[in-house]
């Protein structure tokens, strides 16, 4: 009996280490991409002109969403700066590290010869925080954080870290126009990753964008334009952890939502849309963060809005290597005269193919108001329980923007 | 077929099974292989019949030297061994088990298979349903069904190993006559068994081993005395009964009524003296495991009360009674008695009644293991796991830890496999404690066991337990009848003058 | 002798097993095509390359260590404690709920620290307790009463995470509000790696080791383990045993929960238990359930763990890979064991 109950037990780790080895090819693409890496592993002895800097990419380095976008950013800066070289660590969060903190892994890049480190996450703060204080000699540039911002509520002096945002707000409120100008129903629904002051207000941005146009360009009733926010509870999808935003996604399109803006890193509304429409509805959506998001499903990605990290970071790292670092707190506005530049922009928009001839003209104009001064963020606002956040006249703060601590009137959903 | 061994040896380990053995056997012939437990008797068995390779030696059949490789290579050459618990298919009907062992590719003809297996049995006087299943019968009728099996599969030769153990007294009478026949027609009979009284009056001829080696052969009629010797090396008497009875009751059952479905037990009272040794016989499956259970709080009583000494610990459990002096030795010694894995110095150290501290004091236990291994001519090791030791030092092993000062014991097939000298030691041990005032409740199959060691008997015939009987007033053959269900009349009237003894 | 030859024999075919999984996991790598003696270099190196490293390697360590020594008390008992992520999980909890209540207070932070350590054991014990209940009264087999109970706490710790102890405004992943620095098990300077954890991982090893190896209770639980019907039958209140064996496991597993929070990640985070209660079933297995290994293969693991952290970042490989290499190597050891009873047996 004890033999047979060995013979089980093996047949057991048997499945286990199959159900392990297939995690495998997820990883194997890696390596015929960058087939000289692994011809000279990175060492801490690298020529004295190079200059490594690291990353750690909270989601996979492919999403097709935020991570993939600061991955291409540090792939942009390896072009543009002569003598860089990048190193990252990519799912850099509990669920998929365990046992381990962003700060320990910081020190890893470190020890494989990093001078500079990109922590790409708002949840990584508390480890950013610790690592740059334990490493002075250290650069570091935490993407989405407010540490070393004055007039920010967590207020640190870390002279060697900066910070670094692309003003999302107005991409959203480009995606929050372009669903208005696309949805049948009148049914938006915006599915958020967690909850905190910068989702809060990316998601409170495109309300205000769809509620402009639907109203403005439409001349309909706002009355009639729903707008939900659904948290799955993370930046993306983590089996047992998050709530699945596959099925969230179904949920908005089995409810009437015909418009899907994803507030997460990865594709999932873009997929179920597509799936959806396959099946004869007529369901949109808009993916975030990353420029090529479309790709996962052209004919239903009315547009995109998505950071372009690659500019700060060559200006960060340059200024580094010529020992001009400065301890900055910046929340970059797009390049007004092209939103596209891959050059010049932090933060862009980009029309999909499933964009209507119809739409395109009033997302323009909108994109040009924009440019031209237009402030959503200005009063009469109330907050979603009826509170006054701006009187009539009055605009926010950027403080009162970043810090935005519910969500907007008209918006259904969870503030926190 | 004749047979012949030539220097077979074989050895585990440092074990030496079997050691240069040389005998032949000639067809038309019982021939009786005898030996305690352990002297290899199923070593050579299980080389003759493909089961082991002999380290060195040959076999010969009708004179020609043969390399059995597997048990289907000795069917092949006609031998067909029948084991102590027949290897068959229990969820079939008798009749599907039977086909299965038939050779040829063609599809089975069903109805003249039945035909056959009819015209087969009556030979031998069976009276098997060819309809009935496996799992129903009992091990004496499975016994009959491997004979015919192996008959059908053309088997000239037949290996018995321990064949008389479990089955009825009839069924052994049965088994004897058919066998009788199968030599009658010229087939070889080769009978293993340990029991003397069995080999005695079915071989003509027996081969005696001890530790490997052929010690002799003899021809029928023997001296059992000689047989004895021989097989022990010294002469053993067997115990005897020694009516210690005392008159104090320490055991009693009130209307008892337990059901373990399907058996169902009503109406036993019962009273059970110091000192007294009750047998319960029956044939297996009868009630008297599932009474012996409700006995010790193994299985609760549907009603009834069970008394200890005078304290009422009905629906009590099993851990309640070994308070209050009970002890219960199941019959599976490794799944009920024994933990497998420990030591006999662990298995002291869990069973001891020393008060115990936090932590063993394992020279201590270590002594006392030496000690009883001594005491109870255990072999084997205060470090031998348990299930290393043999059926008889197992059971050696579960008496010596039994507490000292109980009250009753009851027994499960307290000799169940074990050889004579064990048997005899074992009742001894038993025997010594009861001169002490513990009282003996046991289950046997083996009804001289039952008449020859109990003082009362409780007969059990599918659920009905009859009235104690006096064993020294009971005679094998009456036993004998009652366990198959006939002369139960009678008993009745014995019951009656029972209870007009007792109120006089 | 014999026993040594046998000794013998048996190292030699876990050795064979440790050849085996290395030789697969070197398959592996070859069709992935990298380089796998780079590879078992850079894991080498990312375990013990520095004294950082070798702490961090510690860090995992320790938790590793306390759960496994839990294990091995219901491996004794026969039980296949599947459920000892969630104790891990709920002794994590309640470290934080206690530690939570003395936020702000002028109570001693040491006093604290203990107080939320033994609340967590406690955690821990209940939740182990609970699958003992299911096992022994609701007839539920622990593999399933835990793998349930193990949902459930992960439920309860993410429930805890996003709502009632969420942060100000915030319902994240990354966890709880950081208790302040007085609330952390003290560390060695620059290092991740607490004295005081080492100290109760060791002392669990040794209570561990004396209580299955020398004490009646240890000797009692082995013979329920290997045949339960006769250690009732020989006296032993069983499902009494096997109950204790639960709440001891789970008081090991709710103070590696504890020292996850108090020192490793000074918060509450959703994946708190890190996956070492699993690992610690592969220890367990490996080691044959021997205390006396439990110490050096648990080192081993954590230093797979951490060294595994190299292989993404220099080669670009997933770090599930030194995974596989522990999964595999549990594997071909036990495989090993059974080529090694089939060779004994035709012996």
């Amino acid at each position: 009996m004890n033999k047979k109950f060995a013979w089980t037990v093996i047949a057991l780790l048997m499945v286990m280490v199959l159900v392990l080895s297939a995690c495998q090819p997820a990883a194997t693409p890696a390596a015929p991409a960058e087939p000289a890496e692994s011809e000279a592993p990175a060492e801490p002895e690298a020529p004295a002109e190079e200059f490594v800097f690291g990353m750690l990419l909270v989601g996979p380095y492919n999403d097709k969403g935020w991570s993939q976008a600061h991955y291409e950013a540090g792939e942009y800066v390896e072009e543009k700066v002569p003598g860089t070289k990048m190193i990252y660590l990519d799912r850099v969060n509990t669920a998929d590290r365990p046992g381990t903190t962003a700060a320990q892994l910081a020190e890893e890049l470190v020890q494989q010869g990093a001078k500079l480190v990109i922590f790409n996450s708002d949840d990584m703060k508390d480890d950013a925080v610790e690592f740059t204080k334990n490493n002075p000699e250290i650069f570091i540039i935490h993407a989405s954080g407010d540490t070393i911002w004055a007039e920010g509520e967590n207020y640190q002096a870390l002279p060697n870290m900066a910070n670094l945002m692309g003003e999302m707000e107005y991409g959203k409120m480009m995606a929050g126009c372009d669903s208005a100008l696309h949805t049948q129903s009148g049914s938006i629904g915006y599915l958020g990753p967690l909850i905190n002051e910068e989702t809060r207000r990316l998601a409170a941005s495109a309300f205000l964008g769809a509620r402009y146009c639907w109203e403005n360009y439409l001349d309909k009733d706002p009355a009639d334009l729903r707008f939900r926010v659904t948290w799955i509870g993370f930046w993306f999808n983590i089996p047992g952890f998050t709530e699945d935003p596959t099925q969230v996604a179904n949920e908005f399109i089995n409810s009437g939502v015909d418009v899907i803006i994803s507030g997460i890193d990865t594709t999932e509304g873009l997929v179920e849309a597509r799936k959806a429409t396959s099946e004869g509805k007529k369901v949109f959506a808009i993916p975030y963060d990353f420029v090529g998001a479309c790709e996962e499903a052209p004919d239903v990605c009315i547009g995109v809005p998505y950071f372009n990290w690659g500019p700060s970071y060559v200006r960060y790292i340059s200024n580094a290597i010529q020992g001009k670092w400065e301890s900055t707190f910046e929340w970059m506005p797009p390049y007004w005269q092209d939103i596209n530049n891959v050059d010049m922009t932090p933060v862009g928009y980009v029309s999909g193919p499933a964009m209507s001839e119809d739409a395109k003209p009033l997302l323009d104009k909108f994109i040009a108001e924009l440019a031209g001064g237009l402030n959503l963020w200005s009063g009469p606002l109330n907050y979603q329980d009826g509170s006054k956040f701006l009187a009539e006249g009055e605009v926010a703060t950027d403080v009162e923007i970043w810090y935005l601590s519910q969500l907007l009137e008209g918006m259904e959903g969870r503030s926190e | 077929m004749n047979i012949e061994f030539r220097n077979i040896n074989k050895s585990f380990g440092p074990v030496r099974a079997n050691i240069d053995l040389n005998f032949s056997i000639k067809s038309g012939t019982i021939y009786g292989i005898l030996g305690e437990n352990g002297a290899g008797k199923s070593t050579l068995m299980k080389i003759l019949s493909g089961f082991y390779k002999p380290d060195s030696g040959q076999i010969l059949l009708n004179g020609k030297p043969v390399i059995i490789e597997s048990p289907a290579d000795a069917i092949k050459y006609g031998i067909g061994m029948l084991h102590q618990d027949p290897l068959d298919f229990p969820p079939m009907r008798i009749i599907e088990n039977f086909i299965v062992g038939q050779k040829g590719g063609l599809i089975p003809s069903y109805k003249e298979t039945i035909h056959e297996f009819k015209e087969l049995q009556t030979k031998f006087g069976f009276t098997l349903d060819p309809e009935a299943y496996v799992d129903t019968l009992t091990v004496g009728e499975r016994q009959q069904l491997e004979i015919l099996r192996l008959l059908w599969m053309g088997a000239n030769a037949l290996i018995l190993d321990e064949p008389t153990t479990g089955i009825s007294a009839q069924q052994k009478e049965k088994l004897f006559a058919a066998l009788r026949i199968l030599a009658e027609q010229g087939k070889t009979i080769i009978f293993v068994s340990h029991k003397l009284e069995d080999v005695e009056i079915l071989c003509g001829k027996v081969a005696i081993l001890r530790k490997g080696i052929l010690v002799g052969e003899l021809p029928a009629p023997y001296q059992t005395d000689k047989l004895v010797e021989m097989m022990f090396g010294k002469v053993i008497t067997l115990g005897d009964r020694n009516n210690v009875s005392q008159s104090n009751i320490v055991f009693e059952l009130k209307n008892i009524f337990v059901e373990q479905y399907p058996m169902r037990i009503e109406n036993v009272n019962f009273r059970l003296q110091a000192g007294e040794v009750i047998g319960l016989a029956g044939m297996e499956g009868s009630g008297q495991d599932v009474l012996l259970r409700a006995c010790v709080g193994l299985i609760r009583p549907i009603s009834g009360s069970v008394i200890v000494i005078g304290k009422d610990l009905t629906g009590k459990n099993y851990h309640e009674f070994m308070k209050n002096g009970v002890s219960f030795l199941p019959a599976s010694r490794l799944e009920e008695g024994l933990v497998p894995g420990l030591t006999l110095a662990e298995h002291f150290t869990i069973a001891g009644e020393e008060t115990k501290g936090l932590f063993i004091d394992k020279e201590y236990f270590k002594q006392k293991a030496e000690k009883m291994i001594d005491e109870y001519h255990i072999i084997g090791h205060q470090s031998s796991t348990v299930e290393s030791l043999s059926g008889g030092n197992q059971q050696r092993a579960a008496l010596s830890l039994l507490r000292n000062s109980l009250s009753i014991i009851l027994l499960e097939h307290p000799t169940r496999g074990l050889d004579i000298e064990s048997a005899i030691y074992m009742w001894g041990k038993l025997k010594e404690r009861c001169m002490l005032g513990t009282s003996i409740f046991f289950i046997s199959g083996d009804l001289e066991e039952i008449l020859q060691y109990s003082d009362r008997i409780l007969v059990f015939f599918s659920g009905h337990v009859s009235p104690p009987l006096d064993a020294v007033t009971t005679s094998l053959d009456q036993l004998g009848q009652l366990i198959g269900g006939k002369g139960w009349d009678q008993v009745f009237d014995i019951q009656e003058n029972y209870e007009s003894n007792a109120k006089s | 002798m014999n026993q040594m030859q046998n000794r013998s024999l048996s190292f030699l075919f876990q050795i064979g097993g440790l050849i085996l999984a290395v030789l697969f996991v070197t398959i592996i790598l070859v069709l992935v095509d990298a380089k796998p003696l780079d590879a078992f270099r850079l894991i080498w190196e990312g375990a013990t390359g520095n004294s950082t490293r070798v702490a961090s390697v510690f860090v995992v360590w320790v938790p590793l260590l306390l759960v496994t020594c839990g294990l091995l008390a219901t491996f004794t008992a026969g039980l296949w404690n599947i459920g000892i992520e969630g104790q891990i999980t709920v002794g994590a909890i309640f470290t934080t709920g206690v530690m939570r209540l003395f936020l702000g207070s002028s109570v001693s932070p040491v006093i604290v620290i203990i107080l939320s350590m033994l609340a967590g054991m406690l955690g821990g014990a209940i939740w182990a307790a609970l699958a003992g209940l299911l096992k022994t009264f609701g007839g539920v087999n622990e593999i399933f009463g835990g793998l349930g109970l193990n949902f459930i706490a992960t439920a309860l710790n993410i429930g805890l995470i996003f709502g009632a102890w969420s942060r100000p405004g915030i319902a994240s992943m990354s966890g709880t509000e950081p208790f302040p620095e007085q609330f952390w098990l003290p560390t060695f300077q620059g290092f991740r790696i607490s004295l005081w954890s080492i100290g109760f991982a060791i002392i669990g090893l040794v209570i561990i080791y004396f209580l299955l190896q020398g004490t009646h209770f240890g000797l009692r639980l082995k013979a329920v383990g290997k045949g339960i019907k006769s250690a009732f039958r020989m006296g032993i209140p069983t499902w009494q045993h096997m109950m204790l064996s639960f709440v001891i496991c789970g008081l090991f597993a709710g103070l590696a929960g504890a020292i996850q929070v108090t020192g490793v990640y000074h918060r509450l985070i959703p994946s708190i238990s890190s996956g070492y209660g699993f690992m610690g079933l592969m220890i367990a297995m490996l080691i044959n359930f021997q205390a006396i290994w439990l110490a050096p293969i648990a080192l081993f693991f954590a230093a797979l763990n951490i060294g595994g952290i190299q292989l993404p970042i220099v080669m670009k490989l997933d770090s599930a890979l030194t995974g596989v290499l522990q999964g595999s190597l549990v594997l071909f050891v036990l495989l090993m064991q059974g080529v090694k009873q089939r060779f004994a047996e035709k012996k």
